[in-house]
């Protein structure tokens, strides 16, 4: 973990307090956030972003497989993280799995809502190919480059570009096939269905140094956090998904106080995200 | 089945001896010492080097030279075929074991006594070749690093399909079950430092699938070099030097 | 060097999978002009004097590749999209096209024009690849007119509507391969385009000129979709569709979801479908199975006869033995448990070039010049073909070739069009070409890249060879050939020598002709592909070059030669002690016919060294036979003719049987010897990649037609092994002389093929060669004129650790495909040679009408099968005029009898009638062999 000495602590705490942190930001001030879609040919869909020294792939990848029988009119999405070692040397080895572990809940939660796909912020209506006998799987993959703090936000991201940039091949089901059968589908070459990502949330977590809470924090100020709340919020300013993070308690006006900002913060981030987002898919199409 | 046409294009319109389009950049991973990411052709990795640094495992320090440590893996989305495996498989194994040995032959470990050098290389998309591609990262990235190296390491693979030798095979083709050549060399000094085929050839057609392979990683040393002198430029340029 | 990537999808398993390849465009992909001044001119292939140069749409290679190969086209420009779907759809064309293409003698340049930077295209978004293809090819096609300026006109040839519309508009030259056929001036070249079905060019339909009988008379064929969907569940069967031989109306699909051949009873049933298609099948209900007849709509003009033909030597090429008489009488017949089933759609076409003539009719008045006429195949299990030509009246005493290009379900015959011409009808030189052609047999002299790889004439045995410590020095024993006379391809030889132990030490010795051929050289290619030379009646085709075949590897007698021998040492009683493999170097001292080692073997006043050399061998051979015969080997008997032919007019003088003496057994027993210690010997160094021959037992439903026959005449065969049959055969002897040679020639037909196979393909037990009674079997000992011998020494060498085994054979579906191509070629150059002995045949009675005895082998409806032992002929005797059915003549099929009315005469089988034998000609140019009883 970050090493550091009592004065840098102080320096660190004493910044936030003060509303100028080491780098030069506010307290809810993100750093630049950068943006890049399809950077895997293989995936579906997927996006880079990079969130100061932080630094995230996400990609989709879309199978046929069945619903589950409970829910016979929703496909099924399936989020994991993974940290690579090149982020850091102590995510060698399995030294990564505690971490990935968390995060991949965290984003599950934070973006698919509860099991019955309620509540879910893609809307998994749109993946049934037959009904009861046919969907789309999409498996999202995050994979940790570079960690500088702050991975969920930079995930959360990164899996909205890479769901914007997802294409899923159209599917056309033979017709006549009885009720007992596999059906026979013929997938499309081209025609690709585009999701609609607008109910996508992002995540903002606030962390929570000294008395003060502080949005998108490095790594060096993680190591100083008390506690940390992570909420999803969606464009309308709803929110989907919340979890809190570390072992101190919170105060539930706090935490009120931390919800209504992070949905101040979530403007932002969307506006900036979308405007990142649709960047990035002109820069794809014109290399 | 046909690699290459009678007009002598592979399917892919490369030529027998060329070689796809590669790519290096300096500098991915901005936390690590040194970085970088290496494509050639579909195949994209990204290697991160941590060190020289305090050795972790006490037990492992040796006296008179740096500890080099290595570890591949590769990205669940990396394949067409989407993998959900668990780290440390023996194929993973292996090719950690190839790269740290391939790289500890140039690193100048005697310099950097009691430390400890760590090269992490990550398959963000395979495409054939992936083993190259991960020591032609791991060199950029030590460079960055600024870890003295007696030369730098370079590696390219080459096939023999349709009777014809291939340069740096792409997935199609090294899936055809022709033998494989993954050559390594240190380019000054001329010296191949890894060698690995699959599959059996004849002594004859080797030694020329050998030399492409050989001519390859001389191309990519070239290229390499290139990539590090512009990178140094760079630096130069916003230090205002 | 441009880069730009290409996005795929692929379905495996059911899975999708994104792939992703990359495409990279150049800008070294040059136009093959000559007169090119941009580009490198080295490749080029369009002549210099081109005024136009030609663009080929997809459409027009896959239609008219007949009209490619005529040389009269000329300076094309083949685009790779265009190959590729080529490739994709038809790949017999594929390969034509390939060939045209690296023809030196035409001009026909490839333009890979997928990678080239100005020509490439990407599928725009909603674009069909079809559309997206046919946009390539005029974006490349433009780019030519472009890139060769104003003077040379660069023409697009499509027959697809839209195509030619949108180059028209585009300012492309565009016209419809007739069109620019017509502009050509060659009126006999229009008989070569294929006729535009409806949907491309919107024609008036000319396949039938009288709308008003036209009527559907096929059921519609499913629509690809329906036909997968239906193979799903299981309610279609897939397989290929084999055409009876005998009788055309019935087919039968090898159906592995049955798990049993499904009988396609009648062209109805059918439906269109060609020998070798591959098809889907519905099963008729049960109780339509093997009534099919009624079902059938064969038409009286259809109807169809037997002829005189040789007599088969294996199950694979007799007719099938069931419901031959069984539409007259069978009502009791419980129904077959076979399924039967009719064609509901085609998946793969098999269509190809057939040999035949037209069907005599009278020259039509007017109408252009232009005829329609029915061509008849000489395969009989291929439909009449209806085609069109302006050249009726050239063409009607001819043989022609013909190609099928569609059969909708209107019409009664399949259209095809007129390819070539080979000759005169019943010419032996046109019918000899005939059989060549119908067995695709490749007659081409060799080329000059073949012949380059032969070593340099006059050739002789070098220091070299003799030197060589792989090579044995065996110039000292007395080597000496037998072989048939005249053979000039001599590739055995043997030697024995008395041992003072009294042991007997015998070597054959066998051309060692990879020596010579050595593997990956175009000699090599050649001699693999031509698989077997070819023996006709009047000549030979060889599967090597002549100096090698007669000469350099032939064993002739006073010159040294290079040989691969084995040589055992053998007790008296022909035990082996010991075996052991060596090249050699030989010097034979005689060269003897079969007749002239009989004669001296015979002759007791001979006590010269060789004659005691042949006898010793004989004693040996007698002793091994009857071991081998102990051991359950079959003794077949074939009825193999032997002409003599005039050397002036090579017209037969005179046909007789193939007389076997001891000499021929006795050469015979030391090769097989020698086969089985070769495959002993590679099978234990290469177990997975040695190149073997087997014989398959004979199923219980192909023995029987024997049983049935021994039933009839009361006699019990026991078919439970090799050895209880070949018991059974010794038992089964009769007043007759010749009773138990009949029966053995009707148990040889009742055998199936003997195969080579890649012994990795199969497991040991299926190595067994059954004929033989031998665990193990290959072939060794012609290399000169059988690749898999040539194959086999290749790997004898290597076993022997002389040479490094040539990497093919590491490559095992191309070790198994090469098995597969020699078992083609096997069965086709035997094909051909009993079509050369029918045919001389044929040309022998033509002037010697003939007065004979037969056997009866089968009994018919209206007469019956006889077998003329003399010349190993077989054809139907008719006891009715063709046409009445019955008659007053009635078959009891039990005891294979067929009995006038009244009782007053039968005939029963195995009885031996007389017949008189005569070239008829029903119809004009068509002559053929009639039996009439005495």
């Amino acid at each position: 973990m970050v090493g550091l000495s009592v004065g840098e602590k102080h320096f660190i705490q004493g910044g936030i307090a003060q509303d100028l942190r080491s780098d030069g930001r506010k307290r809810l001030t993100y750093r630049p956030i950068s943006v890049e879609t399809g950077v895997l040919a293989q995936a579906n869909g997927s996006a880079r972003v990079k969130l100061g020294g932080t630094d995230v792939i996400a990609s989709v990848k879309a199978e046929l497989g069945r619903p589950n029988h409970l829910y016979p009119d929703k496909g099924k999405v399936s989020i994991y993280v993974d940290c690579s070692p090149t982020a850091a040397p102590m995510f060698e080895g399995r030294g990564g799995e505690e971490l990935s572990a968390e995060l991949s809940a965290a984003l599950q939660r934070c973006l698919l809502g509860g099991r019955s796909g309620a509540g879910a912020g893609i809307n998994l209506s749109a993946l049934i190919v037959v009904e009861g006998k046919m969907c789309w799987d999409l498996y999202i993959d995050g994979l940790v480059v570079s960690s500088d703090g702050n991975l969920l936000d930079a995930l959360g991201a990164a899996i909205k570009a890479a769901l914007s940039n997802t294409g899923i091949p159209k599917v056309n089901v033979a017709v006549g096939a009885s009720a007992d059968e596999e059906p026979e589908v013929d997938i499309s070459d081209e025609e690709f269905l585009q999701f609609d990502t607008s109910g996508v949330p992002v995540i903002v977590t606030l962390t929570k140094v000294g008395r003060h809470y502080i949005a998108d924090a490095t790594l060096e100020e993680e190591s100083q956090m008390s506690s940390a709340l992570s909420v999803s919020v969606d464009r309308h300013g709803h929110i989907c998904g919340m979890m809190k993070r570390g072992g101190a308690g919170l105060d539930p006006s706090v935490i009120l106080d931390m919800i209504s900002v992070s949905k101040h913060v979530s403007d932002q981030l969307i506006a900036k995200l979308d405007s990142e987002i649709s960047a990035a898919e002109v820069d794809e199409a014109e290399s | 089945m046909e690699f290459v046409s009678p007009e002598g294009l592979r399917l892919d319109g490369r030529r027998p001896m060329e070689m796809r389009q590669i790519r290096g950049e300096v500098g991915a991973v901005s936390k690590a010492d040194g970085s970088a990411i290496f494509e050639m052709g579909n195949t994209k990795v990204i290697a991160a080097v941590y060190g020289p640094r305090e050795v972790q495992n006490r037990g492992q320090q040796m006296s008179d030279q740096a500890l080099v440590r290595c570890e591949y893996s590769m990205a669940n989305f990396s394949t067409g075929d989407r993998m959900r495996k668990p780290k440390g498989d023996r194929r993973s194994i292996e090719i950690s074991l190839v790269i740290r040995q391939t790289m500890e032959a140039c690193i100048m470990t005697h310099l950097m006594p009691r430390s400890q050098i760590d090269i992490f290389v990550q398959v963000l998309q395979a495409d054939g070749g992936t083993r190259s591609a991960c020591i032609n990262a791991a060199t950029l990235a030590l460079a960055d690093a600024g870890i003295p190296m007696r030369d730098l390491v370079t590696s390219c693979s080459a096939g023999y399909l349709n009777s014809t030798p291939l340069l740096d095979l792409n997935y199609i083709e090294d899936s055809a079950g022709g033998p494989d050549v993954t050559v390594g060399i240190l380019s000054k000094l001329d010296k191949v430092t890894l060698l690995q085929m699959d599959a059996k050839l004849p002594m004859d057609i080797f030694e020329n699938v050998m030399q492409l392979a050989v001519e390859g990683c001389k191309a990519i040393a070239n290229y390499i070099r290139e990539v590090l002198l512009e990178n140094t430029k760079q630096l130069e340029h916003r230090r205002g030097i | 060097m441009l880069q730009s990537k290409s996005f795929v999808r692929k379905t495996k398993q059911g899975k999708v999978l994104k792939v992703v390849r990359e495409h990279y465009l150049r800008d070294d992909i040059y136009c093959g002009a000559s007169i090119c001044k941009v580009c490198d001119t080295k490749v080029a292939r369009l002549s210099s004097s081109a005024s136009t140069i030609l663009v080929l749409d997809t459409n027009v290679v896959l239609n008219q590749i007949d009209l490619l190969e005529n040389p009269a086209i000329d300076d094309v420009v083949v685009l790779s999209v265009v190959l590729d779907e080529v490739k994709n759809k038809n790949l017999s064309v594929y390969n034509r096209l390939r060939a045209l293409c690296s023809n030196t003698l035409r001009k026909f340049f490839v333009f890979s024009n997928e990678h080239h930077k100005d020509t490439y295209v990407k599928a725009m978004v909603g674009e069909s690849p079809n559309d997206r293809n046919d946009r390539a090819i005029r974006v490349a096609t433009n780019w030519y007119q472009r890139h060769l300026g104003g003077g040379t006109r660069v023409l697009l040839i499509t027959n697809d509507k839209e195509n030619k519309r949108k180059a028209t508009d585009e300012g492309i030259f565009a016209e419809t391969v007739e069109t620019y056929v017509k502009s050509l001036g060659q009126p006999n070249l229009l008989d070569l385009v294929v006729h535009p079905t409806s949907e491309d060019v919107g024609m008036e339909d000319v396949e039938d000129l009288r709308p008003s009988k036209r009527k559907v008379i096929y059921i519609e064929h499913k629509p690809m979709s329906e036909i997968t969907a239906g193979l799903h569940r299981g309610i279609y069967h897939q397989g290929k569709l084999r055409v009876n031989r005998y009788n055309p109306f019935e087919a039968y699909v090898g159906s592995e979801s049955i798990g049993d051949e499904i009988i396609i009873q009648g062209r109805g049933n059918m439906n269109r479908a060609f020998d070798g298609d591959v098809v889907a099948v519905e099963l008729l209900p049960k109780e339509q199975w093997h009534e099919g007849k009624s079902l059938s709509i064969a038409d009286d003009e259809d109807e169809e006869e037997e002829d005189v033909h040789l007599v088969p030597n294996s199950a694979d090429d007799a007719p099938r033995n069931r419901d031959t008489i069984q539409d007259s009488s069978s009502t009791v017949n419980p129904v077959s448990c076979r399924p039967s089933g009719r064609v509901v759609g085609i998946i793969k076409r098999n269509w190809q070039s057939y040999c035949g003539s037209l069907e005599p009719m009278p020259m039509p008045a007017g109408n252009g010049g232009i005829a329609h006429a029915l061509f008849v195949s000489k395969d009989r299990r291929i439909p009449k073909i209806r085609i069109q030509t302006r050249q009726l009246g050239n063409l009607l005493d001819k043989r022609i070739i013909v190609t099928v290009d569609s059969w909708d379900c209107l019409s009664r015959y399949p259209s095809g069009h007129y390819v070539r011409t080979i000759g005169e009808i019943g010419d032996r030189d046109t019918e000899t070409k005939v059989v060549l052609i119908e067995n695709d047999i490749n007659s081409r002299p060799f080329s000059t890249q073949v012949l380059a790889c032969l070593p340099p004439l006059p050739w002789s045995v070098s220091t070299e060879d003799l030197m060589n410590p792989n090579r044995q020095d065996l110039r000292q024993l007395r080597v000496f050939s037998v072989d048939p006379p005249g053979c000039r391809d001599i590739d055995d030889a043997l030697h024995c020598t008395a041992l003072p132990d009294g042991n007997f030490e015998v070597g054959v010795h066998i051309a060692d002709v990879t020596n010579f051929v050595h593997s990956g050289t175009p000699l090599d290619d050649e001699a693999s592909q031509r698989g077997t030379s070819v023996y006709l009646v009047e000549r030979r085709i060889d599967m090597l070059p002549k100096p090698l075949t007669e000469d350099i590897c032939s064993l002739r007698s006073d010159v040294e030669r290079l040989a691969f021998s084995v040589i055992w040492v053998m007790t008296p009683e022909a035990e082996i002690i010991s075996t052991r493999y060596t090249k050699s170097v030989i010097k034979s001292s005689a060269v003897m016919s079969y007749v002239e080692a009989q004669a001296r073997m015979d002759d007791s006043r001979l006590m010269d060294p060789l004659t005691t050399d042949l006898r010793n061998l004989n004693t040996l051979a007698k002793i091994m036979r009857q071991r081998r015969i102990d051991r359950g080997a079959l003794t077949l008997a074939s009825a193999e003719v032997k002409f003599q032919i005039d050397t002036e007019t090579h017209d037969p003088l005179d046909i007789g049987m193939y007389q076997i003496r001891e000499a021929n057994q006795m050469i015979e027993e030391f090769m097989l010897a020698a086969n089985v210690s070769v495959a002993e010997k590679i099978l234990k160094h290469f177990s997975m990649c040695s190149l073997l021959r087997r014989h398959p037992s004979p199923t219980k439903e192909m023995l029987e037609p024997l049983l049935r026959t021994a039933a009839a005449i009361g006699l019990d065969l026991d078919v439970s092994s090799s050895k209880a049959l070949a018991d059974s055969l010794d038992r089964a002897v009769g007043d007759d002389p010749y009773f138990n040679k009949l029966i053995r020639i009707l148990a040889t037909r009742c055998m199936p093929q003997a195969v080579y196979f890649c012994s990795g393909d199969l497991t040991p037990p299926e190595f067994h060669h059954y004929g033989l009674a031998s665990p193990l079997y290959t072939h060794f000992t012609s290399p000169i004129r059988r690749y898999a011998d040539v194959i086999v020494h290749r790997l004898l060498a290597a076993a022997l650790g002389i040479y490094k085994l040539p990497t093919i054979f590491q490559d095992r579906p191309q070790l198994t495909s090469i098995a597969d191509n020699l078992n083609y070629r096997h069965r086709n150059a035997q094909m051909a040679s009993w079509a050369s002995v029918e045919l001389h045949t044929l040309i022998f009675f033509r002037k010697r009408p003939t007065d004979t005895e037969a056997r009866i082998v089968k009994i018919r409806a209206n007469g019956f099968i006889v077998f003329v032992p003399k010349y190993g002929i077989e054809g139907p005797v008719y006891l009715t005029p063709k046409g009445e059915k019955g008659g007053d003549w009635v078959v009891d099929e039990e005891h294979q009898k067929v009995k006038k009315m009244d009782g007053s005469i039968s005939y029963s089988v195995l009885q031996m009638v007389q017949i008189h034998m005569e070239v008829v000609e029903p119809q004009p140019n068509r002559p053929k062999l009639q039996l009439t009883l005495m």
